[in-house]
């Protein structure tokens, strides 16, 4: 074992180093773990904002906050999840700020709030277009300020699970090669989304659900896999995220034909809708032949060439470089693309799962806060929370318990598996089904769902994962193998797909991104007001249920 | 080889891994410009990979030479080692020094204008770009480099830090920011417009406002400033011993009368003064009374992209300088 750990964090993006921060500040040893430099994670991608009700732009307070957020999961958030978030959002922005987040201000100089989409006020803290970045920068200054370790470019391939506790994990050196075993009395999941599933998507090439996989493979459940959430301004032709921030400053949707389509689906809230009822309203326009080469148009010349420059620089940027296009003087081609995990880790409010000793936070998780739609804003928010929760959680439970004891053969049946992948040298080089995967998953799984569809995408998942079994790494090498890595992401990728389908097929009815238009069009709280639970048995996934907490808030229509 | 019209470099790199040779090594994530792993070399200068269309390059019948960044080791193809980057980063002491340790009860009372003085730093992702292409580190491995210089500013510039006359020390100490040779490069090379160049100018101008003026680039600076206003012209010959010293000067007069034989210096006697001094000096107190003293005081190299200007009826002015991605824009008029 290469060393002992208190608390090991797995994944370094907002989630990940703030629990790690959090961990340390309690007093326990801790370490972060990643295949990326921290600050390379996909939480610097996040633009628009954080969410919490500091009141700094109109009267906010939490409980408004969680109603938003309980009406836009449509129901299928956990209510006591919320209010834990919209509870403890307002102090631990203030810690961020306290910590140095660059924040973009008021006239007062307080954090400035900008609207948001199905957040009745205007609620969402930022900084410019870059708020990510700016929190990925300034969580990693306190990393650096406490000298925390981080095992940079480490690959994390499997949990090492001894005495039915999860004790550290097994992992891929990239920078030197060979398999290290880092042990740890609690392990922190904090891996983000796996948007790399589909063509076209917001998020990096990092996003291949790496911690849902990995735990999934041990017995822990994965939770509302199906919901995954189409952003409604991804950039064409790349896919790059264009802020729901360039419609909280006020920019327009209009199809082909000029119009501001959304009158006719959120007469009142108009863009600033929810992201679920926004992105099928573009599908709808683009399916109608009312689209613009496969696209709707994004306008912001209205609001002057100004306040885009001073707070939508960075989209200004994008639009530029990735459509060649000046949103100062001409509306920008977006469409819906895969842009966020609703489901993962199924997590209690600590971020414990049913492995002792794991727990997940952020994208990676599901607590669940998002249910079947996430709220813009909520994202940032949760990983802070929740990756302080559950840093706190497993620092208290490592500090109280017993030591670490991994048996040696657990790293040499994985140097043995490998082996086997490695030594192949005659078959099917990864890229084509991970091609394959991503374009059939974008058909047959996206913004709406058909029954023939989503069947068909599980027998394609079926044949895809056949021909992996067969695949060829031609880099045998052990420096920076990047080409093993992602064969081993492509494995990960694949497993998620087929939990995401099951979970798809069994839940028939239509609630937030999950829309089934053709069968199930309505939402049916009786039979489906319910979490799915997928678990791994003999190499299939298996589905179960899981009821939904509610406090006060009882389903209603849901219109904006 | 066939790449959609859109590619881009970090595109073209994935279609030679996938089809070509899986061993090719190199970094990738976002691929939008914001996690600063695609840092490389395309015919010598360094870019992000993800930024850089190909279309035109294809067009235009070149063949790009593709090769990893400078003045970092080399692991593997464009893969490099990037840990001495991160020690210099880690050497600027990168973290807001409050001047207390309790977290306070609501965020720090801060105006826009106060953070727009960070702004630019704080868009720094880190890619290495402007550490590749420093020509001070190249002949001077431990020099701090463009990035970690502008982090150090990200943090003196933050009106709610508590330590810059400490940070300022640090970096006036050898190494530090009067080794840069001001070649501009990283200015020119940053894909994020942070400017570091500029970022080092200020740091200048926040010691020499602050007090730390033990470096001899500091006291150069000064003389410099000092000479300027008092005749209106820099007068070199003075200009050796108030930076370097009297014994150093003594030491250098043989060059310096070398130097008046061949006709490079003027005669220190009697002083050169400008015709009319006080447009000199009356320059100096309308700076002054702008209130743009220290960092505030260096407005050169404004951002690329800020500089197209508009009027508010016709909207982009006609003339204006139309910046494209990747060109390198028209200088700023004035």
């Amino acid at each position: 074992m290469e060393a002992k750990y208190d608390v090991l964090v797995v994944g370094a993006g907002c989630a990940g180093m703030r629990a790690a921060i959090e961990a340390h500040d309690a007093g326990a040893d801790v370490a972060l773990i990643s295949k990326i430099h921290p600050v390379r994670s996909h939480s610097g991608a996040a633009e628009g904002g954080i969410n919490a009700a500091l009141g700094n732009a109109s009267e906010d307070d939490p409980e408004k906050h969680a109603f938003d957020t309980v009406k836009g999961s449509d129901y299928l958030g956990d209510q006591d999840a919320i209010q834990i978030l919209c509870d403890e959002a307002p102090d631990d922005v203030y810690q961020l700020e306290n910590w140095g987040a660059v924040f973009s201000r008021t006239e007062d100089g307080r954090i400035a709030q900008r609207p948001f989409g199905a957040a009745g006020e205007p609620r969402t803290a930022y900084a410019a277009d870059i708020t990510g970045h700016v929190l990925v920068h300034v969580l990693y200054e306190q990393v650096m300020k406490r000298d925390l370790k981080v095992y940079e470019e480490f690959f994390v391939w499997k949990l090492a699970v001894d005495d039915d506790r999860c004790q550290g994990v097994i992992a891929w050196n990239l920078l030197d090669g060979g398999l290290a075993t880092i042990g740890a009395k609690t392990v922190i999941l904090a891996t983000g989304g796996a948007g790399r599933l589909y063509t076209g998507t917001t998020n990096a090439y990092a996003c291949t659900g790496d911690g849902m996989a990995i735990a999934l493979r041990e017995g822990v459940a994965l939770k509302d896999m199906e919901m995954m959430q189409f952003h409604p301004t991804t950039l064409a032709p790349t896919g790059v995220l264009i802020t729901e921030g360039t419609r909280g400053e006020g920019a327009f949707l209009v199809n082909s034909e000029g119009d501001r389509f959304l009158k006719n689906y959120a007469p009142n809230a108009m863009e600033l809708a929810s992201r679920d009822v926004i992105s099928r309203a573009e599908q709808t326009e683009i399916d109608e032949g009312r689209g613009v080469d496969g696209n709707v148009l994004l306008d912001m010349r209205h609001l002057g060439a100004e306040k885009i420059l001073e707070r939508l620089h960075g989209t200004r940027e994008l639009s530029m470089v990735f459509a060649g296009v000046d949103p100062i003087y001409e509306p920008i081609p977006v469409r819906p693309g895969a842009h966020y995990h609703m489901g993962g880790v199924d997590t209690d409010v600590w971020g414990r799962t049913s492995l002792e000793g794991l727990y997940a936070a952020g994208e990676c998780a599901c607590v669940s806060v998002h249910g079947a739609n996430r709220l813009g804003g909520n994202a940032l928010m949760e990983t802070i929370t929740f990756g302080k929760r559950a840093a706190s959680h497993a620092a208290d439970w490592a500090l109280t318990h017993t030591t670490v004891e991994v048996r040696e053969a657990l790293e040499t049946d994985a140097e043995r598996e490998l082996r086997v992948l490695l030594d192949r040298t005659e078959g099917e080089r990864p890229w084509s089904i991970r091609n394959e995967l991503a374009e059939t998953m974008h058909v047959n799984f996206g913004v709406f769902r058909r029954e023939d569809q989503m069947r068909k995408q599980g027998e394609i998942v079926d044949s895809l994962r056949e021909r992996f079994e067969s695949v060829v790494v031609e880099d045998k090498g052990d420096v920076f193998n990047s080409d093993l890595t992602q064969a081993l992401e492509l494995g990960f990728l694949l497993e998620l797909a087929e939990c995401m389908v099951i979970a798809g097929l069994e839940r028939k009815e239509s609630r937030g991104a999950h829309a089934r238009p053709y069968d199930y069009p309505e939402r049916d709280d009786e039979n489906y007001m319910r979490h799915t639970l997928v678990t791994w048995q003999d190499g299939r996934p298996k589905l179960n249920w899981k009821p939904v907490t509610t406090t006060k808030w009882q389903p209603m229509e849901r219109t904006y | 080889m066939d790449a959609p019209e859109w590619a881009c470099l970090l595109d073209v790199l994935d279609l030679i891994k996938d089809k070509h040779d899986g061993t090719l090594a190199y970094r990738k994530s976002c691929r939008m410009m914001i996690c600063g792993s695609c840092g490389m070399r395309m015919d010598g200068r360094a870019v992000l990979a993800c930024k850089e269309r190909m279309k035109p390059i294809v067009d235009a019948g070149h063949v790009p030479v593709i090769s990893a960044m400078g003045n970092m080791p080399v692991l593997k193809d464009l893969v490099v080692d990037m840990s001495p980057f991160w020690g210099k980063i880690r050497s600027v002491k990168p973290w807001l020094d409050p001047g207390y340790d309790e977290v306070a009860e609501k965020e720090r009372i801060v105006s826009q204008q106060q953070m727009n003085v960070i702004h630019k730093e704080a868009l720094c992702i880190m890619c290495g770009c402007c550490v590749s292409e420093c020509n001070s580190m190249e002949a001077d491995p431990d020099f701090m480099g463009p990035a970690a210089l502008a982090k150090g500013f990200r943090f003196v510039g933050d009106a709610r830090d508590q330590a810059d006359v400490e940070r300022l020390n640090t970096l006036n100490e050898e190494h530090g920011i009067w080794d840069c040779t001001r070649c501009y490069f990283c200015n020119e090379r940053c894909p994020k417009g942070v400017d570091p160049r500029d970022a080092i100018a200020k740091l200048g101008a926040e010691s020499v406002k602050q007090g730390v003026d033990h470096d001899m680039g500091a006291k150069h600076a000064k003389w410099f400033i000092r000479s300027t206003e008092t005749t209106g012209w820099l007068r070199e010959t003075e200009l050796v011993p108030k930076t370097q010293g009297i014994i150093e000067a003594i030491k250098q007069t043989g060059f310096a009368l070398k130097l008046a034989r061949k006709g490079k210096v003027p005669p220190p006697f009697p002083p050169h003064v400008a015709a009319d001094v006080k447009e000199a000096r009356a320059l100096r107190e309308l700076v002054g009374e702008q209130g743009r003293d220290g960092a505030l005081g260096i407005v050169q190299g404004e951002h690329a992209l800020g500089r197209i200007e508009f009027t508010e009826e016709a909207g982009a002015r006609e003339n204006a300088p139309e910046i494209q991605p990747g060109v390198e824009p028209p200088p700023a008029e004035g």
